[in-house]
């Protein structure tokens, strides 16, 4: 079981995390992707703060933990986690988003922040780019993971099951993916357009090794699920499943097909952050 | 008469494998990776097996777990089919290699109307694709020893790269390994000349070698630069030729628009010179069918014949 103290420790750092996107939402003059950045806020900061070996002073180190942001439209939301990590400042990403020049923009840009380890944004490619540095890690006889981020709609595009496959036949022990499986797309709920279920069998019938995650958005079951990884000379490719909510612990973005994105007015950025210390309040009693 | 296998089908290839093998010793940083096009792959596999990749028919995918190795401080090399290494893959050569500006080696076969595999097989908009992307460099090598110089060049090369070539069942060998030497960015001049200049890439080089030397023959002084890197495009060098000789044929197995003609036009008109002709010969806008590549040269007239009656018709 995962020790309490950490998971309140990462709680509240998810809590953070929400409060502070919700303000940069608030602030800023156009749209975030809130629905899918609160699906996968939790499990995001478990992998920041507590699964990854990284930091800003392990940057140089060649057996740091590397991570891919598949889904790069969750940016703002990696942008904010990392800098509670001591990355970035949190300041200047709400001063400088998405403005001219900025480093910090609606999808990861490599070139801007040379600490990332790709450039992300067009979906269904961050599985196959996660499977080649790995590759290279093997190759080196390097010790570390690579994990990669996607959204369960990029799973549609087929050159992530190209990847999956690749994996499998490298033995690729040493690469983690996760599915922020929310179960909506942009504009649709992904079992009325494609039935994705059952969806871990498919990476199971690819040969990866699953770990299913019920609740996603539940800090102790993240922290659980993330400390049985394989070991990483193991030789089979990891696939966390993490059922999640769409605009977790917003009450009025939850599971909403509207609230795939958008720009808070003051008014419901003042519900929202009310909703967010209603929900980790409870968390602080329960634990 | 022997039999020919798959892999005696394939001399340029063989070029490539040991080219890109040699290499591979040379430098750590080499890894080898196809979508199953895996012929000229064997030496390197041989000799590297820790260091090469076969993704299965997945050019997707290819490019993207070169573009993760090129991230961790690799060269990967990639042979395939050009068809579906510039269209299918096209997103991710563009997102993955050539926006992060990763030394990614492309170099992939049945290019133009080679090949006979029908309209699916031939890639005729390849240089186009590639050219319009920011970063990326075009070759499309003539003959072996260009093309084993070019491979060996892109080991001290920056940034992301294509290299075009044909099957390669018959390949002249044009060029002297000892005495011709290719650097990369800049066209050859293959043949001086001062009556016209034919700029020509790939297959057609030989046949704009062929056609030199019939109008030699007839007192007629041709011109031919091996424009062997598309992009960047050597401006200079068609500048100097176009005031020196005054009229240009421009010769591809490609769409004759938007590919070495295009590139070639818009030199001409960026620098506002004036010629005397400029002629286009390649693909027209077809979807070319069945056929040998010098039946299919015939039949859409750019031929050696159409060529030389275009060029005779000048003088």
């Amino acid at each position: 079981m995962a020790d309490k103290k950490e998971v309140l420790r990462l709680q509240e750092l998810a809590h953070q995390a929400r409060v502070n996107l919700v303000k940069l939402c608030g602030a800023y003059n156009g749209s975030i992707h809130m629905g899918g950045d609160m699906s996968t806020i939790d499990v995001l900061t478990c992998l920041f703060h507590h699964t990854m070996h990284i930091s800003p002073a392990l940057q140089d180190d060649p057996e740091r933990d590397r991570f891919i942001l598949s889904k790069g439209h969750g940016a703002v939301c990696m942008y904010i986690i990392m800098a509670l990590k001591g990355f970035f400042d949190y300041q200047e990403i709400c001063d400088t988003y998405g403005k001219e020049g900025s480093k910090f923009g609606q999808h990861p840009c490599k070139m801007r922040l040379p600490m990332l380890d790709a450039s992300t944004g067009s979906l269904g490619h961050g599985l196959p780019i996660a499977a080649g540095l790995a590759a290279s890690a093997r190759q080196k006889g390097q010790k570390h993971r690579v994990f990669c981020l996607m959204g369960d709609g990029e799973t549609c595009e087929g050159s992530v099951w190209e990847a999956a496959m690749l994996a499998h036949a490298q033995r690729l022990g040493n690469l983690v993916a996760v599915v922020d499986r929310n179960k909506q797309f942009m504009t649709s709920y992904s079992e009325d357009s494609m039935r994705m279920e059952p969806y871990a069998d498919k990476w199971r019938a690819f040969g990866w090794h699953v770990i299913e995650i019920a609740d996603g958005n539940d800090m102790t079951q993240v922290v659980d699920a993330l400390e049985h990884l394989p070991a990483p000379e193991s030789d089979s490719p990891t696939m966390i499943v993490a059922n999640t909510t769409k605009g977790k612990n917003i009450s009025f973005m939850e599971k909403q097909i509207n609230w795939h994105a958008g720009s808070l007015n003051k008014e419901d950025m003042q519900v929202a952050l009310g909703d967010l210390e209603k929900v980790i309040e409870q968390q602080r009693k329960e634990l | 008469m022997a039999s020919v296998t798959m892999e005696g089908y394939n001399s340029a290839r063989t070029v490539i494998g040991e080219a890109i093998a040699d290499i591979g010793d040379k430098d750590e940083r080499v890894w080898l990776l196809t979508p199953d096009v895996g012929f000229g792959c064997k030496d390197f596999k041989e000799k590297h097996p820790d260091r090469f990749i076969d993704t299965g028919i997945a050019e997707q995918d290819v490019v993207g777990v070169s573009s993760g190795l090129a991230y961790d401080g690799n060269m990967p090399y990639i042979i395939g089919m050009m068809p579906f290494m510039s269209m299918r893959a096209l997103e991710q050569v563009r997102t993955d290699v050539c926006y992060p500006n990763l030394p990614v080696r492309i170099i992939a076969n049945y290019s133009g109307l080679t090949g006979n595999g029908g309209s699916t097989h031939y890639a005729m908009e390849d240089m186009a694709l590639y050219s319009s992307l920011v970063n990326m460099t075009v070759c499309a090598a003539s003959d072996p020893v260009q093309l084993r110089q070019i491979i060996s060049g892109s080991l001290t090369y920056e940034g992301p790269m294509s290299i075009r070539i044909d099957p390669g069942k018959s390949n002249r060998i044009i060029y002297n390994e000892k005495k011709d030497r290719f650097t990369i960015g800049k066209g050859y001049t293959a043949c001086e000349g001062k009556d016209l200049t034919i700029i020509a890439c790939g297959e057609m080089v030989d046949y704009a070698l062929q056609l030199q030397e019939k109008a030699a023959s007839e007192g007629l002084s041709i011109r031919v630069i091996d424009m062997f890197t598309i992009k960047p495009l050597d401006e200079d060098l068609v500048c100097k030729a176009a005031e020196e000789t005054g009229r240009i044929v421009v010769w591809e197995d490609h769409l004759m628009k938007n590919g070495l003609a295009s590139a070639v036009a818009d030199t001409l008109m960026d620098h506002m010179i004036n010629v005397k002709s400029f002629k286009r010969f390649g693909i027209p806008q077809v979807y070319p069918g069945f056929g040998s590549a010098e039946e299919l040269y015939h039949r859409y007239g750019y031929d050696l014949d159409a060529v030389w009656n275009y060029v005779k018709g000048l003088f």
